[in-house]
């Protein structure tokens, strides 16, 4: 398992200065959330630990070793949610065990295994656009994890559901990842669904982004949404984002 | 799975009413497909028909009733058919040899900046010149023969595939490529298994267009004295000598193997390629 780290972060594209002075550590098996405004750069931090950009200044680190280049033990969950429309969700499934070229029924063996999990067994001849948005989530996330990686990067992956799916996909994000030990990554703009989800709760500022505030979330699972420490994690986050009160 | 059964498990699943429509039950039966094509036919030979009456001159204009057995008696018309046959082979050599150039030269355009600037402007410039015009030009060159026709029609339709496909290229889903880097895919399966299939589509709509200009210039670079024998030539001659009912049916088996090719052919390769877009709703095959 991995533990990931940036140190001393900037990242700026051109003349922008997207990301400024991060420094990060998410252990083994820990779930961690960034919460921030959109264009903070949250999905630039998920996209240096995926290998898909290099920091300009500053080190990232999975396990003490520099990230330099993507690799499947750590998958990357897209905000849209990125499955090949010409591949049923059994070949979307098992695309990346064909390209490490693993045999024909093994990955057949896997791909029902995992949908199964995540309820999507049946679909397995379904192309994605026959599938509702939560199904192909779900489909995207069965992709990942039928690979079993180490580490979990999840980049808004609820952002396009309604609210009703949302809640329900948290769950069982939180049931597949329970007793793995898989690291896993969260962004998300949804400041309930990191205080649901997340043990840690970066809070971003808005570009140049750089983290305001580490927040722990101890509190066993399943949460209470209108628990009362539940409800004062939201408002520090709140306040923090400055949206917490409102003058008129 | 009966429909029911997916449609009921699709919404249980989602926890929402699901997007997935269902779909048409049943494939629309042969003659719901073929009648827009069979109208449009009817309705030209109506056309035909009504001049003829009109006109009133058989030896200008054959009716429809006039033409019909003639058509029949071209199957057994030694001179008709070596046309047919001869027009034929240069399609399946010079038509195969554009798309393949087009796509080439397509894929060289996606890969670099400057050769997409200096493709496109070089089609530009292609496109403006009517392709018979190169016929005279390519007797000179390459002399009387099939070799000037095929020429033709690789200048004709290369280029729709070219730019099909340069398009193409340039619209594989950055997303799509990252993922697969993600998932730890080398150079070659990036090729093979993103921006092949990606770009398949942009290939098949290349090679629909370039199968327009191919056979259109084919018959018309025929027709203005490009070769001695061929479907084209046929009808010029026989225009020339005043056999009508000849002209018409050169026309109408132009038309014909067209509408053969295109909407049969080419369109059932489409589909099979492309099989993932016509599956419909969220009745696909269980
Ligand atoms: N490849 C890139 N080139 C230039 N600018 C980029 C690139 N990727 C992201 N940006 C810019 O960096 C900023 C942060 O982007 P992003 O990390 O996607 O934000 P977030 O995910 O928090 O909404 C945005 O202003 C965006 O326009
Ligand atoms: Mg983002």
């Amino acid at each position: 398992m991995q533990k990931l780290e940036l140190k001393g972060v900037n990242k700026h594209f051109g003349d922008l200065l997207v990301l400024t002075n991060i420094n990060l550590t998410i252990e083994e098996g820990e779930f961690a959330a960034i919460v921030g405004p959109s264009g903070c750069g949250k999905s630039t931090i998920l996209r240096m630990l995926a290998g898909l950009e290099e920091a300009s200044e500053g080190q990232v680190l999975a396990n003490g070793q520099p990230i330099t280049k993507p690799d499947p033990r750590r998958t990357l969950i897209f905000q849209e949610h990125a499955l090949y429309p010409w591949r049923t969700v059994e070949q979307n499934v098992g695309f990346g065990m064909e390209l490490a070229k693993e045999p024909k029924d093994e990955r057949k063996k896997r791909i029902d295994e995992i949908l199964e999990k995540v309820g999507l067994d049946g679909f397995q001849k379904y192309y994605p656009h026959q599938l509702s948005g939560g199904m192909r989530q779900r489909a995207s996330i069965a992709r990942a994890l039928v690979l079993n990686p180490e580490v979990l990067l999840l980049d808004e992956p609820y952002g396009a559901l309604d609210a009703i799916t949302r809640l329900a996909m948290q769950n069982e994000l939180i049931r597949l990842w329970r007793g793995t030990g898989k690291t896993v990554l969260l962004i998300t703009h949804d400041i309930d669904e990191a205080v649901y989800l997340a043990d840690s709760i970066y809070v971003m500022s808005p570009r140049p982004g750089h983290f305001i505030q580490t927040l722990h979330a101890d509190m066993a699972r399943p949460r209470n949404r209108n628990g009362q420490k539940f409800v004062e994690l939201r408002q520090k986050i709140m306040d923090n984002l400055d949206i917490g009160s409102y003058s008129i | 799975m009966s429909t029911q059964d997916t449609q009921s498990l699709t919404e249980d699943i989602s926890g929402t009413s699901s997007e997935a429509s269902p779909g048409k039950r049943g494939k629309p039966s042969l003659w719901n497909k073929s009648w827009p094509y069979l109208a449009a036919v009817g309705s030209l030979l109506v056309v035909w028909e009504i001049g003829a009456l009109i006109e009133n001159k058989p030896f200008i204009l054959p009716d429809v009733v006039q033409t019909v057995p003639r058509f029949f008696q071209s199957f057994s018309d030694a001179e008709f058919m070596n046309g047919v046959w001869r027009s034929m082979y240069r399609l399946a050599v010079g038509y195969p040899v554009a798309c393949l150039l087009g796509a080439l030269l397509g894929l060289l355009a996606g890969v670099s900046r400057t050769f997409a600037v200096y493709l496109r402007s070089l089609i530009s410039i292609l496109q403006s010149i009517p392709p018979i015009t190169w016929v005279p030009f390519l007797l000179l060159l390459l002399g009387f023969g099939d070799t000037v026709i095929i020429a033709v029609i690789t200048i004709a339709s290369f280029f729709p595939m070219a730019l099909s496909v340069m398009n193409g290229t340039e619209g594989v889903n950055k997303t799509h490529l990252e993922l697969a880097r993600v998932f730890g895919a080398n150079r070659m399966q990036l090729l093979t298994k993103v921006f092949g299939p990606e770009s398949l589509p942009a290939f098949i709509t290349g090679a629909q267009v370039s199968f327009g200009n191919a056979w259109r210039s084919l018959i018309a670079s025929e027709m203005v004295g490009g070769a001695s024998i061929g479907l084209g030539k046929y009808l010029s001659y026989h225009g020339e000598i005043a056999d009508m009912k000849g002209v018409m049916i050169s026309i109408i088996v132009i038309g014909g193997i067209a509408a053969l090719l295109d909407h049969v052919v080419l369109e059932r390769i489409k589909r099979k390629l492309l099989h993932y877009r016509y599956v419909s709703g969220s009745g696909g095959k269980k």
